[in-house]
């Protein structure tokens, strides 16, 4: 294999592991909680420049100048346990403003207006990122073990890729198949009966969206240290959009739907224009994209809108103590059932 | 249907001062306006502990909007209400819930995406596996809870021979099922007082007797209940006492023998 | 001082586009419920068929009528042939939204692929700076204003004097009840996004004359003013979005002379969470059957 091809490889799974952490922290709050965070982008945002300024030294000479917050050139794996922090600490905020006595349309538009807002102010406010023109020279992590312009080094980075979405879907899988997990689907069905049998629906959300925006962060700082930049064209709401696609295509309610639904519609998008040589006039073949991506939204909403993996009906019944259940000696009634 | 005790400690036995122990809950003046009207216009009423109490009325006389504010849906505009001699006007509903004050709907409010066990399962209190620490690190205690209350659910559907459809989702299950769904989950939930807003609408008659039989049986083994209800004849056979609104105001209470010789409440109900 | 008596009359014209755009978006949920992300997208597309219009040599105000038609006609497909479909299945309100997102993304992409990403500006004669009291305006800036007030005073006509505009307040307040009083509502709907599709291409146009240049994607920002104008004046209440408009108008323009005018929407933007967190019905609260 030459080296083109490994960097290709390790790349994609790079890429790959960063929209899958992002969509599965998505999933959780749409998909299994029912929360509507159409600014979803703002938390892998945050996540990104937080690992970026945690990582950076104080000054970094760029040919030119960049101004941002910061810059304690702290060593991995400090930076990313930043950028999860940070993604958490976003949505305390936006889980006050989304109060219960909204309706969960409005709820989300507000969580999109603070998503193109933000992107506003970092473009325009100088002094903390760098505006418009973003951060760049993010140092990669580990860059102490290996080179990181090494094969070895992005195979390193894409083998912790891995390993974090490993760990973050596992750990989803603890919580959605959960107790836990059930007490958010109710809340997503119907919010007011959930209450009316104890659930603290406010609880839910607040804690949902700082998970959420936590691994979200994450992702963001997985990212941040491959490309080594990262500016407010990068998180503009249609990112929001994208990631909402993936889990329309992919299945919401489910983890494996929100691995393919990352692997499709993120992934396979870059990938897929990778191919067809640039044609028309520049950013022609961007805007096809988005074209496409509204239009799967579309199609996808009305033939099939559980997506490709729906969500998986739990058999309860087949964890029931062998003495009581349906094979259960005298309890008598299978299959009976008077029909209403 | 057989209410077993919670599974979980329940609210402090102890603090309940100086009230009586025989009403389980009591309104004082509860009142709510909406832009002028008068929906509750003063309601004082004491619910009797163990009691089957029918809450009966024309259209519009705030049957619902009282029950929404015993719940804690609906907030009142003045007035109070103690459950079990505790002050709980301000106290949100998922939290009277926990201390037993649960409520049905009018619309079956059934988790439709969720089993017919899930939703059994979803009223559970005191389930170590409820919160994210619990999910994430007491696994092998909440499978073991789990199991013990999910026998505690079959024992429910056996009894109204729903366990075909223990693993159905309760979306699709036909309206009268659905009904019983939600009854059995707000079972689950072991309530001392159950406010239920008009179970037996759209339901089967055959199935209303079987559900009206499950909450004589309930009553017997000391629930509270409190029942919204419009068909006469139910609540002929199940309630007692029964309280009559009109205008947002409580007409009287008593049987419904004696309320049937009170030209007051006959006349509310022709007047309306 | 003369700055903000004259940022004062930005926020008149400001005001005048958001009034029309307003009263647009906020009769589009009333009468369907459903917040219509793809309004921006609209706008931008009747500002682009302004644009051709314009660069034909053209003047602008045969532009916005062309804006007009054009708003109208989407609107019109978008309720017909993908609103209305989803509502009738019962699609979720959430659901509804992404709908419309997806919407606006084709459109303003399509637009960006026929016209390129590059902004342009429309060839304005903006005639006589005109001084109107303290106020300094162009003749053109001034024809904007009274636009507007033409516009709204004509819904307000439509709305009060006229049958359709009594059918359409009653299909608002409650569609099952103006359906069984005999009123042919999936008709007064589709008028409904005739005229508010009108509204909104013409507002795209206006929009456009109002900046200096734009691009495919200029309106997104604008798009947050608009729902912050509805809300403050009420979500579904046409004279709340006057309302709304006029004081979203003349507040950013003003902060945008005291801070910075990149700012300007985040301005509106704090006020919407304010009004959402405080009073999410508005200043004019409607009844909703």
């Amino acid at each position: 294999m030459s080296s083109g091809t490994i960097f290709y490889i390790t790349t994609l799974i790079v890429y790959g592991g960063v929209d899958v952490v992002a969509c599965l922290g998505l999933s959780l709050q749409f998909g299994t909680a029912g929360i509507t965070n159409f600014g979803f982008i703002i938390y892998q945002a945050a996540g990104a420049y937080t690992a970026a300024v945690l990582s950076m030294p104080r000054d970094t000479a760029n040919g030119g100048f960049q101004s941002y917050v910061l810059g304690l050139h702290l060593p991995f794996p400090i930076p990313w346990i930043g950028a999860a922090v940070a993604g958490g600490l976003l949505a305390v905020p936006a889980g006050l403003v989304v109060r219960r006595s909204l309706r969960p349309d409005f709820a989300g538009v507000s969580m999109l207006v603070t998503a193109v807002v933000l992107n506003t102010v970092v473009d325009n406010f100088v002094p903390l990122f760098n505006g418009a023109a973003g951060i760049a020279l993010v140092p990669s992590p580990l860059s102490n073990v290996f080179n990181p312009q090494s094969l070895k080094w992005q195979w390193m980075y894409s083998g912790i890729a891995i390993f974090v979405c490993v760990l973050v879907f596992l750990g989803l899988r603890l919580i959605t198949e959960s107790p836990y997990g059930r007490s958010l689907r109710a809340m997503r069905e119907d919010e007011t009966a959930a209450k009316a049998i104890g659930k603290n629906t406010d609880g839910l959300r607040i804690t949902i969206l700082v998970v959420g925006g936590a691994i979200a962060g994450l992702s963001g700082g997985i990212l941040v240290g491959f490309i080594n930049l990262w500016a407010p064209s990068a998180w503009t709401y249609p990112e929001t959009i994208v990631l909402i696609a993936a889990l329309i295509v992919g299945g919401r309610g489910n983890n494996f739907g929100a691995i393919l639904g990352a692997l499709l519609v993120p992934l396979g998008f870059l990938e897929a224009t990778r191919f067809i040589p640039p044609f028309g006039p520049p950013g022609l073949v961007p805007a096809l994209e988005w074209i496409v991506t509204g239009t799967l939204i579309l199609v996808f909403l009305w033939f099939r809108p559980q997506g490709v993996v729906p969500e998986r009906r739990r058999r309860l019944s087949k964890r029931l103590p062998a003495a009581a259940g349906p094979s259960a000696p005298g309890s008598g009634v299978v299959g009976v059932s008077r029909g209403q | 249907m057989a209410s077993e005790g919670r599974a979980a400690g329940g609210s402090g036995a102890a603090d309940r001062v100086g009230t009586d122990d025989q009403i389980v809950l009591e309104t004082s003046d509860l009142r709510r306006t909406y832009q002028g009207i008068h929906a509750v216009d003063g309601v004082s009423v004491r619910l009797t502990r163990g009691r089957l109490t029918g809450l009966i009325g024309p259209n519009g006389a705030g049957k619902s909007t009282l029950l929404g504010m015993l719940a804690g849906t609906i907030a009142p505009s003045s007035g109070s209400i103690r459950y079990d001699g505790h002050e709980i006007t301000s106290i949100p509903t998922y939290r009277r819930a926990r201390s037993g004050l649960v409520r049905t709907f009018q619309l079956s409010s059934e988790f439709k995406r969720l089993t017919v066990l899930e939703n059994l399962l979803s009223a559970v209190q005191g389930d170590p596996g409820d919160s994210l620490a619990g999910a994430i690190f007491r696994r092998p205690q909440w499978r073991r809870f789990e199991k013990e209350q999910l026998a505690r659910a079959w024992r429910l559907l056996e009894q109204t021979r729903l366990t075909a459809h223990a693993d159905s989702y309760a979306g699709d299950l036909s309206g009268g099922q659905r009904r019983l769904v939600e009854i059995m989950r707000a079972l689950m939930a072991g309530p001392r007082l159950l406010l239920l807003d008009e179970p037996m609408a759209g339901v089967h008659p055959r199935l209303a007797i079987e559900i009206g039989e499950h909450l004589l049986r309930l009553r017997d083994e000391g629930v509270s209940i409190l029942m919204v209800e419009h068909e006469l004849s139910i609540v002929d056979q199940l309630c007692d006492p029964v309280v009559v609104m009109a205008e947002g105001r409580v007409l009287s209470q008593g049987t419904m023998a004696a309320l049937r010789q009170e030209t007051a409440v006959v006349e509310a109900y022709l007047v309306g | 001082m003369a700055i903000y008596i004259a940022s004062f009359g930005f926020g008149l014209v400001t005001a005048s586009v958001l009034a029309i755009s307003a009263i647009g978006f906020t009769m589009q949920f009333g009468i369907t419920d459903v917040l219509n992300l793809s309004f921006g997208g609209v706008m931008i597309t009747s500002a682009y068929i302004a644009y051709v219009v314009n660069s034909a040599g053209i003047n602008i105000w045969i532009g916005l009528v062309a804006a007009g038609f054009a708003g109208a006609i989407i609107s019109y497909l978008i309720n017909r042939f993908v609103l209305t479909p989803f509502k009738r299945r019962n699609t979720s309100l959430v659901g509804m939204v992404i709908v419309t997102l997806a919407l606006g993304l084709i459109l303003e992409n399509l637009v960006l692929a026929v016209a390129g990403p590059d902004n342009v500006s429309y060839t304005l004669n903006n005639g006589p700076t005109l001084s109107i009291g303290a106020f300094e305006l162009t003749a053109l800036q001034v024809g904007m204003i009274v636009l507007s007030l033409v516009l709204a005073g004509a819904i307000h006509a439509l709305l009060t004097l006229t049958r359709l505009g009594k059918a359409m307040r009653a299909t608002a307040c409650n569609p099952g009840l103006a359906r069984a009083s005999g009123i042919r509502t999936e008709r007064v709907i589709s008028t409904t996004w005739l005229v508010t599709g009108a509204l909104c291409g013409i507002s795209g146009a206006t929009f456009a004359i109002n900046s200096a240049s734009f691009g495919p994607t200029s309106a997104d920002l604008f798009l947050v003013v608009i729902i912050a104008a509805v809300f403050v004046g009420g979500v579904g209440q046409p004279y709340g979005a006057m309302l709304g408009a006029v004081l979203l108008g003349i507040v950013t323009e003003v902060s945008a002379a005291i801070i910075t005018p990149d700012y300007k929407e985040v301005i509106a933007f704090i006020i919407l969470l304010v009004v959402m967190a405080v009073r999410p019905q508005g200043l004019i609260a409607r009844a909703r059957a």
